[in-house]
Protein backbone atom coordinates (compact mmCIF):
# COMPACT_ATOMS: atom_id res chain seq x y z
CA UNK A 1 0.00 0.00 0.00
CA UNK A 2 3.14 1.88 0.47
CA UNK A 3 4.05 2.23 -2.76
CA UNK A 4 1.14 3.64 -4.39
CA UNK A 5 3.45 6.82 -6.44
CA UNK A 6 3.12 4.08 -9.31
CA UNK A 7 -0.21 4.71 -9.70
CA UNK A 8 -0.82 8.21 -11.78
CA UNK A 9 -3.92 8.53 -13.86
CA UNK A 10 -6.58 6.95 -11.28
CA UNK A 11 -7.85 9.12 -8.85
CA UNK A 12 -6.45 8.42 -6.05
CA UNK A 13 -7.93 9.02 -1.97
CA UNK A 14 -5.86 9.40 0.70
CA UNK A 15 -4.56 5.86 2.62
CA UNK A 16 -5.78 5.17 5.66
CA UNK A 17 -4.13 3.14 8.17
CA UNK A 18 -5.76 1.69 11.66
CA UNK A 19 -2.42 0.68 12.82
CA UNK A 20 -1.39 -0.04 16.56
CA UNK A 21 1.56 2.51 18.27
CA UNK A 22 3.98 -0.07 17.26
CA UNK A 23 2.90 0.67 13.73
CA UNK A 24 1.16 -3.00 13.10
CA UNK A 25 -2.13 -2.81 11.01
CA UNK A 26 -4.93 -3.37 13.87
CA UNK A 27 -7.92 -3.09 11.47
CA UNK A 28 -7.19 -2.34 8.10
CA UNK A 29 -5.39 0.03 5.82
CA UNK A 30 -7.95 1.62 3.43
CA UNK A 31 -6.98 3.25 -0.04
CA UNK A 32 -9.75 4.14 -2.81
CA UNK A 33 -8.62 4.52 -6.18
CA UNK A 34 -11.18 5.94 -9.20
CA UNK A 35 -10.67 4.92 -12.46
CA UNK A 36 -11.83 4.78 -16.16
CA UNK A 37 -11.20 1.57 -16.95
CA UNK A 38 -14.36 0.71 -18.54
CA UNK A 39 -15.62 2.70 -21.08
CA UNK A 40 -18.15 5.27 -19.97
CA UNK A 41 -17.70 4.23 -16.26
CA UNK A 42 -15.77 5.24 -13.33
CA UNK A 43 -15.07 2.44 -11.44
CA UNK A 44 -14.07 2.46 -7.71
CA UNK A 45 -11.98 -0.04 -6.56
CA UNK A 46 -11.61 -0.04 -2.59
CA UNK A 47 -8.42 -1.84 -1.73
CA UNK A 48 -7.81 -3.20 2.10
CA UNK A 49 -5.03 -4.84 3.56
CA UNK A 50 -5.59 -7.09 6.21
CA UNK A 51 -3.45 -7.77 9.53
CA UNK A 52 -1.29 -10.57 9.53
CA UNK A 53 -1.14 -11.65 13.14
CA UNK A 54 -2.77 -14.45 14.64
CA UNK A 55 -4.83 -12.84 17.28
CA UNK A 56 -6.38 -10.49 14.67
CA UNK A 57 -8.22 -13.30 13.16
CA UNK A 58 -11.39 -11.80 13.90
CA UNK A 59 -10.39 -8.00 12.54
CA UNK A 60 -9.44 -10.48 9.35
CA UNK A 61 -12.68 -11.82 9.43
CA UNK A 62 -14.48 -8.27 9.33
CA UNK A 63 -12.79 -7.04 6.51
CA UNK A 64 -13.32 -10.29 4.30
CA UNK A 65 -16.55 -9.64 4.77
CA UNK A 66 -17.89 -8.02 1.43
CA UNK A 67 -14.68 -8.85 -0.74
CA UNK A 68 -14.81 -9.18 -4.02
CA UNK A 69 -11.10 -9.71 -5.33
CA UNK A 70 -8.30 -11.10 -2.83
CA UNK A 71 -4.32 -10.66 -3.41
CA UNK A 72 -2.52 -13.07 -1.31
CA UNK A 73 0.65 -12.35 -0.60
CA UNK A 74 3.27 -15.01 0.17
CA UNK A 75 6.81 -13.80 1.88
CA UNK A 76 9.40 -15.57 -0.16
CA UNK A 77 11.46 -16.32 2.81
CA UNK A 78 11.70 -20.07 3.60
CA UNK A 79 11.62 -19.12 6.90
CA UNK A 80 8.41 -18.01 6.53
CA UNK A 81 6.66 -20.67 4.71
CA UNK A 82 4.79 -22.23 7.68
CA UNK A 83 3.42 -19.11 8.47
CA UNK A 84 2.39 -18.14 4.30
CA UNK A 85 1.18 -22.16 5.06
CA UNK A 86 -1.25 -21.07 7.85
CA UNK A 87 -2.18 -18.18 6.60
CA UNK A 88 -3.59 -19.60 3.45
CA UNK A 89 -5.32 -22.03 5.28
CA UNK A 90 -6.74 -19.06 7.22
CA UNK A 91 -8.04 -16.86 4.30
CA UNK A 92 -9.79 -19.96 3.14
CA UNK A 93 -11.51 -20.75 6.57
CA UNK A 94 -12.24 -16.83 7.15
CA UNK A 95 -13.69 -17.16 3.52
CA UNK A 96 -16.29 -20.24 4.98
CA UNK A 97 -17.15 -18.22 8.03
CA UNK A 98 -18.00 -15.17 5.83
CA UNK A 99 -20.20 -17.95 3.36
CA UNK A 100 -17.53 -17.42 0.47
CA UNK A 101 -14.69 -19.87 -1.14
CA UNK A 102 -11.72 -19.20 -2.89
CA UNK A 103 -13.85 -20.74 -5.71
CA UNK A 104 -16.43 -18.09 -6.15
CA UNK A 105 -13.72 -15.00 -5.84
CA UNK A 106 -11.36 -13.96 -8.11
CA UNK A 107 -7.81 -13.82 -6.33
CA UNK A 108 -4.12 -13.41 -7.64
CA UNK A 109 -0.80 -14.51 -6.00
CA UNK A 110 1.98 -12.57 -5.47
CA UNK A 111 5.05 -13.82 -4.67
CA UNK A 112 6.81 -11.43 -2.43
CA UNK A 113 10.46 -10.36 -1.49
CA UNK A 114 11.80 -12.37 -4.92
CA UNK A 115 15.02 -9.62 -3.76
CA UNK A 116 16.35 -11.33 -0.67
CA UNK A 117 19.73 -13.77 -1.20
CA UNK A 118 17.62 -17.33 -0.14
CA UNK A 119 14.26 -16.40 -1.74
CA UNK A 120 12.43 -19.58 -2.10
CA UNK A 121 11.94 -21.00 -5.51
CA UNK A 122 9.12 -19.59 -7.64
CA UNK A 123 8.35 -23.61 -8.93
CA UNK A 124 8.20 -24.54 -5.30
CA UNK A 125 6.00 -21.75 -4.06
CA UNK A 126 4.10 -22.61 -7.36
CA UNK A 127 3.80 -26.13 -6.01
CA UNK A 128 2.55 -25.35 -2.58
CA UNK A 129 0.02 -22.47 -3.08
CA UNK A 130 -1.09 -22.92 -6.79
CA UNK A 131 -1.54 -27.01 -7.37
CA UNK A 132 -4.95 -26.75 -8.05
CA UNK A 133 -7.01 -27.68 -11.46
CA UNK A 134 -7.87 -24.06 -12.22
CA UNK A 135 -4.55 -22.26 -11.05
CA UNK A 136 -4.69 -18.64 -9.80
CA UNK A 137 -2.52 -15.88 -11.72
CA UNK A 138 0.75 -15.32 -10.09
CA UNK A 139 3.29 -12.57 -9.72
CA UNK A 140 7.10 -11.73 -8.34
CA UNK A 141 7.28 -8.83 -6.47
CA UNK A 142 9.63 -6.43 -4.96
CA UNK A 143 7.19 -4.67 -2.74
CA UNK A 144 9.80 -2.41 -1.28
CA UNK A 145 10.64 -0.84 -4.83
CA UNK A 146 7.19 -0.83 -6.21
CA UNK A 147 8.33 -3.65 -8.22
CA UNK A 148 5.57 -6.41 -9.82
CA UNK A 149 2.97 -4.89 -7.28
CA UNK A 150 0.99 -2.71 -10.06
CA UNK A 151 1.15 -6.03 -12.21
CA UNK A 152 -1.12 -7.88 -9.88
CA UNK A 153 -3.30 -5.09 -8.55
CA UNK A 154 -4.17 -5.33 -12.52
CA UNK A 155 -4.96 -8.72 -12.69
CA UNK A 156 -7.24 -8.48 -10.38
CA UNK A 157 -9.17 -5.41 -11.01
CA UNK A 158 -9.02 -7.25 -14.85
CA UNK A 159 -10.70 -10.62 -13.14
CA UNK A 160 -13.06 -8.54 -11.50
CA UNK A 161 -14.09 -6.64 -14.32
CA UNK A 162 -14.42 -9.54 -16.36
CA UNK A 163 -17.47 -10.82 -14.22
CA UNK A 164 -19.03 -7.87 -16.17
CA UNK A 165 -18.09 -8.55 -19.72
CA UNK A 166 -20.30 -9.97 -22.66
CA UNK A 167 -17.76 -12.46 -23.14
CA UNK A 168 -17.53 -15.45 -21.47
CA UNK A 169 -14.56 -15.67 -19.99
CA UNK A 170 -14.22 -19.59 -18.30
CA UNK A 171 -11.20 -18.73 -15.82
CA UNK A 172 -13.29 -15.90 -14.14
CA UNK A 173 -14.92 -17.34 -10.76
CA UNK A 174 -17.76 -15.81 -9.09
CA UNK A 175 -19.76 -14.68 -11.64
CA UNK A 176 -23.25 -16.62 -10.16
CA UNK A 177 -24.11 -13.49 -7.96
CA UNK A 178 -23.89 -10.10 -9.34
CA UNK A 179 -23.14 -7.46 -6.47
CA UNK A 180 -25.49 -5.06 -5.19
CA UNK A 181 -22.82 -2.52 -5.42
CA UNK A 182 -23.11 -2.49 -8.85
CA UNK A 183 -25.06 0.62 -10.47
CA UNK A 184 -26.16 1.56 -13.85
CA UNK A 185 -24.27 4.64 -15.35
CA UNK A 186 -23.44 7.22 -14.48
CA UNK A 187 -23.45 5.86 -10.95
CA UNK A 188 -20.37 3.65 -9.83
CA UNK A 189 -19.37 0.81 -8.94
CA UNK A 190 -17.23 -0.52 -6.25
CA UNK A 191 -15.38 -3.83 -6.64
CA UNK A 192 -13.38 -4.45 -3.43
CA UNK A 193 -9.80 -6.22 -3.31
CA UNK A 194 -8.74 -7.11 -0.03
CA UNK A 195 -4.70 -7.91 0.22
CA UNK A 196 -4.10 -11.00 2.44
CA UNK A 197 -0.88 -10.33 3.63
CA UNK A 198 0.53 -13.60 5.22
CA UNK A 199 2.94 -11.58 7.63
CA UNK A 200 2.13 -7.78 7.32
CA UNK B 1 -28.79 -3.31 -7.93
CA UNK B 2 -29.37 0.16 -7.56
CA UNK B 3 -30.23 2.05 -10.34
CA UNK B 4 -29.77 6.13 -10.71
CA UNK B 5 -33.43 6.21 -9.85
CA UNK B 6 -33.05 4.09 -6.99
CA UNK B 7 -30.78 6.57 -5.70
CA UNK B 8 -32.75 9.85 -6.57
CA UNK B 9 -34.96 8.30 -4.60
CA UNK B 10 -33.06 7.34 -1.03
CA UNK B 11 -31.01 10.86 -1.72
CA UNK B 12 -34.40 12.56 -1.64
CA UNK B 13 -35.70 10.57 1.91
CA UNK B 14 -32.23 11.69 3.10
CA UNK B 15 -32.47 15.45 2.26
CA UNK B 16 -36.44 15.14 3.87
CA UNK B 17 -34.50 13.12 6.98
CA UNK B 18 -31.95 16.13 7.44
CA UNK B 19 -34.58 19.09 6.89
CA UNK B 20 -36.61 17.11 10.00
CA UNK B 21 -33.47 16.60 12.49
CA UNK B 22 -31.72 19.53 11.33
CA UNK B 23 -28.62 16.98 10.99
CA UNK B 24 -26.00 17.65 8.71
CA UNK B 25 -25.08 14.94 6.56
CA UNK B 26 -26.48 11.56 5.99
CA UNK B 27 -25.73 8.43 3.88
CA UNK B 28 -26.61 4.84 2.89
CA UNK B 29 -23.55 2.73 2.91
CA UNK B 30 -23.11 -0.70 2.36
CA UNK B 31 -21.43 -3.06 5.30
CA UNK B 32 -18.62 -3.25 2.89
CA UNK B 33 -18.37 0.19 3.22
CA UNK B 34 -19.43 1.37 -0.51
CA UNK B 35 -21.67 4.67 -0.11
CA UNK B 36 -24.85 4.78 -2.52
CA UNK B 37 -26.92 7.68 -1.81
CA UNK B 38 -26.07 10.68 0.35
CA UNK B 39 -27.43 14.10 0.73
CA UNK B 40 -25.88 17.16 3.41
CA UNK B 41 -22.88 19.08 3.23
CA UNK B 42 -19.43 17.56 4.75
CA UNK B 43 -17.17 19.98 3.48
CA UNK B 44 -13.52 18.82 2.47
CA UNK B 45 -14.07 14.98 3.79
CA UNK B 46 -13.67 11.92 1.82
CA UNK B 47 -16.80 10.24 2.06
CA UNK B 48 -15.08 6.94 0.62
CA UNK B 49 -13.13 6.72 3.56
CA UNK B 50 -15.73 7.93 5.86
CA UNK B 51 -18.20 5.04 4.57
CA UNK B 52 -15.24 2.65 4.69
CA UNK B 53 -14.10 3.52 8.55
CA UNK B 54 -18.03 4.06 9.48
CA UNK B 55 -18.62 0.02 7.59
CA UNK B 56 -15.26 -0.98 10.03
CA UNK B 57 -16.74 0.04 13.05
CA UNK B 58 -20.33 -1.16 12.65
CA UNK B 59 -18.97 -4.60 12.11
CA UNK B 60 -16.49 -4.40 14.82
CA UNK B 61 -19.24 -3.48 17.24
CA UNK B 62 -21.73 -6.20 15.41
CA UNK B 63 -19.15 -8.63 16.81
CA UNK B 64 -18.88 -7.07 20.25
CA UNK B 65 -22.99 -7.99 20.29
CA UNK B 66 -22.42 -11.50 19.10
CA UNK B 67 -20.01 -12.27 21.89
CA UNK B 68 -22.35 -10.62 24.58
CA UNK B 69 -24.84 -12.58 23.33
CA UNK B 70 -26.77 -9.95 21.94
CA UNK B 71 -28.75 -10.73 18.18
CA UNK B 72 -27.24 -7.12 16.89
CA UNK B 73 -26.89 -3.48 17.99
CA UNK B 74 -29.68 -1.99 15.84
CA UNK B 75 -27.68 1.68 16.10
CA UNK B 76 -24.39 3.16 17.18
CA UNK B 77 -23.66 6.54 18.51
CA UNK B 78 -20.54 8.00 18.79
CA UNK B 79 -20.11 11.25 20.42
CA UNK B 80 -17.54 13.75 19.53
CA UNK B 81 -17.40 17.49 21.38
CA UNK B 82 -18.82 19.66 18.29
CA UNK B 83 -19.67 16.62 16.02
CA UNK B 84 -21.48 13.27 16.29
CA UNK B 85 -22.36 10.37 14.54
CA UNK B 86 -25.21 7.89 13.96
CA UNK B 87 -25.23 4.83 12.56
CA UNK B 88 -28.93 2.88 12.33
CA UNK B 89 -28.61 -0.97 10.78
CA UNK B 90 -30.93 -0.99 7.33
CA UNK B 91 -31.82 -4.48 6.06
CA UNK B 92 -30.17 -6.42 3.06
CA UNK B 93 -26.81 -5.10 4.52
CA UNK B 94 -26.84 -1.79 4.52
CA UNK B 95 -26.50 1.34 6.86
CA UNK B 96 -27.60 4.53 7.71
CA UNK B 97 -24.94 7.18 8.48
CA UNK B 98 -26.13 10.33 9.98
CA UNK B 99 -23.31 12.94 11.33
CA UNK B 100 -24.99 16.35 13.42
CA UNK B 101 -23.50 19.21 15.27
CA UNK B 102 -24.64 21.53 18.01
CA UNK B 103 -27.79 22.78 15.88
CA UNK B 104 -29.58 19.72 17.03
CA UNK B 105 -29.49 16.83 19.67
CA UNK B 106 -29.30 12.59 19.84
CA UNK B 107 -32.95 12.82 20.63
CA UNK B 108 -34.40 14.41 17.92
CA UNK B 109 -31.72 12.71 15.24
CA UNK B 110 -32.67 9.45 16.57
CA UNK B 111 -36.39 9.62 15.95
CA UNK B 112 -36.28 11.16 12.50
CA UNK B 113 -33.05 8.52 11.59
CA UNK B 114 -36.18 5.43 12.88
CA UNK B 115 -38.56 6.93 10.67
CA UNK B 116 -36.60 7.33 7.37
CA UNK B 117 -35.35 3.51 8.26
CA UNK B 118 -38.51 2.54 7.54
CA UNK B 119 -39.05 4.20 4.24
CA UNK B 120 -35.56 3.40 3.17
CA UNK B 121 -35.92 -0.48 4.31
CA UNK B 122 -39.06 -0.33 1.84
CA UNK B 123 -37.26 1.37 -1.05
CA UNK B 124 -33.90 -1.56 -0.84
CA UNK B 125 -36.39 -4.08 -0.39
CA UNK B 126 -38.59 -2.61 -3.59
CA UNK B 127 -35.03 -2.38 -5.05
CA UNK B 128 -33.80 -6.53 -4.69
CA UNK B 129 -37.09 -7.51 -5.87
CA UNK B 130 -37.23 -5.05 -9.17
CA UNK B 131 -33.43 -7.02 -9.42
CA UNK B 132 -34.60 -10.44 -9.65
CA UNK B 133 -36.25 -9.51 -13.00
CA UNK B 134 -33.76 -7.53 -13.95
CA UNK B 135 -30.82 -9.14 -16.77
CA UNK B 136 -27.32 -8.35 -15.44
CA UNK B 137 -25.26 -5.70 -16.40
CA UNK B 138 -23.18 -6.93 -18.97
CA UNK B 139 -21.18 -4.46 -21.20
CA UNK B 140 -18.78 -5.22 -24.50
CA UNK B 141 -15.72 -6.18 -24.62
CA UNK B 142 -13.54 -9.08 -22.93
CA UNK B 143 -11.16 -6.93 -20.05
CA UNK B 144 -9.57 -9.47 -19.23
CA UNK B 145 -6.20 -9.08 -21.61
CA UNK B 146 -7.78 -5.33 -22.39
CA UNK B 147 -5.28 -2.80 -21.70
CA UNK B 148 -7.69 -0.14 -21.27
CA UNK B 149 -8.80 -1.98 -18.45
CA UNK B 150 -5.63 -1.27 -16.48
CA UNK B 151 -5.33 0.93 -13.14
CA UNK B 152 -2.17 2.90 -14.40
Amino acid sequence: MRQDHQITHAQKGELVSLATDADRTLFFDFLSLNTKTLPGFTTRFQLYTVPGQAIYNTTRQLVLKGVDGIVFVVDSHWEKMADNVESFANLQENLIENHLSLVQIPYVLQYNKRDIPNAAPVNYLEFTFNNRANRALAFESVAATGSGVLETLNAAARLLLAKYSKTPNANVTGMSQPNLAVAVPPSVDNPRVTAGNAVA
Amino acid sequence: MLTAEDQTAIEQRLADFLTKSEAQWSALVDKGGNLFAQSGDTGQLDLSILSALAAGSFAATHELAKRLGEPDFSALYHEGHGQHILMSALHHECLLVTIFGERTNIGLVRFYAQQVTLSLNELLQQAREKEASTPPLLLEGEFLNDDQAAIT
